[in-house]
């Protein structure tokens, strides 16, 4: 028959001190929940994020311009970049790649035909196709070829879509623009030819309108007389839009970033500082709640000391009366960290159905690793318990 | 088991005392079976004797050794194997838990290592005449009912030595005598020593060893 604890329970003198007792209970509750919600709202607010900063394959793209100043507005030579400062750029460590945008160098002209009366002179750009957040397999062009595909970005058609109505213009989709057929005449040298356009694809990354790299090669050294490859924007390519680094090169070099790039990053950094900040609060106060229990354990053994003292030398084992001891708070811990977790359980379900509006992103249901902290928590403290008491059992031998 | 003495004496003993004690001091060597009786004026050391043996205090020189291991090198739990298989005591404070009942106090020590079946308990009791007391407290219990409460926990558990510190000293002669007569029979189911310390001779212990302290 194993060795049963139900005789020597009474001789733990516990009843006297409920005050201290349900006061360490109550605070390990409370700073349990704090930790446990301010993990789920990090887990959350990286899951929300995540999708928001462009990026693809893991790289963050960021668009930068020179300062254009009242000094410097006159002279378009100042406000291009040139092939040292690219170079310059990318050879920094926390720059993976650079592509400067190119523009035409030709005037262009742009018109819808006959189904939407609209024309507009217009500027072309090109860029490597690793910096192009959507490629489609048709946006390629060879010599000779009548269409032209190109990338819109999906600003100018809501631009479009905004003044259109004043001009007597239909309103287009995104789902339609790409049925437009547009014209596009390109003007230079004494040359003249008109290509049919499609709009291949609206890219959120890119403010621009794109044409292949082998189109507007061709076309600059056809209808353009100027070899300068100069650019005024550069796409960069980076492991983190939000480093230090980069951020401080580009305010030294004063170039301009694209901030809504970087906007989400920023608000990630504040509000998972903040949670962290409540995080490590909670962490805090588990860690207060854990003293004031060994306090309170400490003042039961020290309540109980000769009937604990009688028991050892009566033959019972320390380690054993250690370990039987500290299971007495099993269950107590188990609800504490249940109740905790159940909390976190309904706040997670709550702020995913009424203030995210059951984003697809997050789950109603916490994170794995908040039910494995939670166990972690359990652990912990019938570690430090049974370590406890097995100390203070030893000293009085 | 063995239980062995080299030439231990208390701290705070003067050297002088070895020369005229048969137990201070000397080489001695108790087997399993053996019925031994320490005869001791107060103040000569009884209790202390006693503490020493059961591991309770270790303000002595020379050593002490169960089983040729010396008991100093012993830690809690060391003993607390000993206390639960080999060792039993009955102190001369008998160290009960004065808020449990008697019956509590002698199930602590017998669930430890079970000898006897929890009945035994009641027969014990009735043979020694307490059995009306068994649902007391055990602090509103005379001290010479505490002293059979402390004698049948010792009877609870298996044992090879059975230590005995003044355990008659508030019972009168019957109740002594049937209480020796316990402690005797449970002796020989075991097979185990008895190690008798007390101010005088007593007639109902057959010692076969006497030694004056």
């Amino acid at each position: 028959m194993p060795l049963s604890f139900k005789h020597i329970k009474p001789l733990l003198q516990t009843g006297t001190n409920k005050a201290s007792r349900w006061l360490s209970y109550i605070g390990l509750g409370i700073g349990v929940l704090l930790l446990l919600c301010s993990i789920q709202m990090y887990i959350n607010i990286q899951q929300l994020l995540k999708e928001n900063i462009v990026g693809k394959e893991g790289f963050d793209f960021i668009s930068i311009t020179k300062t254009i100043t009242n000094e410097t507005m006159g002279q378009t030579e100042k406000n291009l970049f040139h092939k040292n400062e690219i170079e310059e750029v990318k050879s920094k460590p926390f720059v993976e790649d650079v592509s400067p945008l190119l523009a035409n160098q030709f005037r262009v002209q742009l018109s819808a035909g006959a189904i939407i009366p609209f024309s507009t002179d217009l500027f072309i750009e090109t860029l490597d196709d690793s910096f192009i957040d959507r490629i489609p397999a048709s946006f390629t062009w060879k010599e000779g070829q009548i269409d032209i595909p190109l990338i819109f970005s999906s600003d100018f058609l809501e631009i479009y879509n905004v003044f259109a109505p004043g001009q007597g213009l239909p309103q287009v989709s995104p789902e339609t623009v790409s049925g437009i057929p547009i014209l596009i005449t390109c003007e230079g040298n004494g040359l003249k030819q008109t290509f049919r356009a499609r709009v291949v694809a609206l890219s959120d990354r890119i403010n621009s309108v794109l044409a292949p790299k082998t189109f507007l090669d061709w076309a600059n050294r056809t209808f353009g007389n100027n070899n300068n490859i100069s650019a005024s924007r550069l796409y960069i390519k980076t492991k983190d839009a939000n480093s230090t680094e980069l951020l401080n090169f580009l305010d030294q070099k004063d170039y301009k970033v694209n901030k809504d790039k970087t906007k989400f990053g920023r608000v990630k950094q504040v509000l998972q500082g903040i949670f962290s900040a409540l995080g490590i609060f909670g962490l805090l106060v588990v860690v207060l709640a854990l003293m004031l229990f060994s306090f309170y354990l400490q003042l039961v053994i020290a309540r109980s000391k000769d009937n604990l003292q009688l028991l050892i030398t009566l033959g019972y084992s320390p380690t054993w009366l250690s370990k039987n001891v500290s299971r007495q708070f099993v269950p107590i811990y188990i609800g504490i960290v249940l109740v905790s977790l159940i909390i976190t359980s309904i706040v997670q379900y709550l702020f995913h159905r009424f203030a995210m509006y059951q984003r697809p992103e997050l789950s109603s249901f916490v994170h794995w690793s908040i039910i494995a902290l939670a166990v972690a928590l359990v652990a912990l403290s019938l570690v430090t318990n049974y370590r406890l008491i097995r100390k203070l059992l030893y000293k009085m031998f | 088991m063995e239980l062995s003495l080299q030439a231990i004496l208390p701290v705070y003993f003067d050297s002088k005392r070895a020369d005229v004690s048969e137990v201070w001091g000397k080489s001695l060597n108790f087997q399993k079976g053996e019925y031994i009786k320490i005869v001791a004026p107060s103040g000569s050391g009884k209790t202390s004797l006693m503490h020493f043996l059961y591991g309770m205090r270790n303000e002595y020189n020379g050593d002490i050794s169960y089983n040729k291991k010396n008991i100093k090198n012993f830690d809690i739990e060391d003993f607390a194997r000993y206390r639960k298989d080999h060792l039993s005591i009955v102190f001369q404070d008998l160290k009960l838990f004065p808020e449990q009942t008697v019956w509590e106090n002698i199930e602590l020590k017998r669930q430890l290592n079970p000898f006897h079946p929890a009945e035994r308990i009641s027969e014990m009791a009735e043979q020694l005449g307490i059995a009306d007391k068994l649902q007391s407290k055990s602090r509103i219990c005379s001290y010479g009912e505490q002293q059979r409460i402390a004698i049948i926990r010792a009877l609870m558990q298996p044992f090879d030595f059975l230590l005995l510190d003044e355990p008659f000293s508030h019972l009168d002669n019957q109740n002594s005598q049937l209480a020796m007569q316990l402690m005797l029979e449970e002796s020989k189911k075991r097979n185990a020593a008895i190690i008798f310390a007390d101010l005088e001779r007593i007639d109902y212990f057959p010692y076969q060893k006497l030694f004056h302290l």
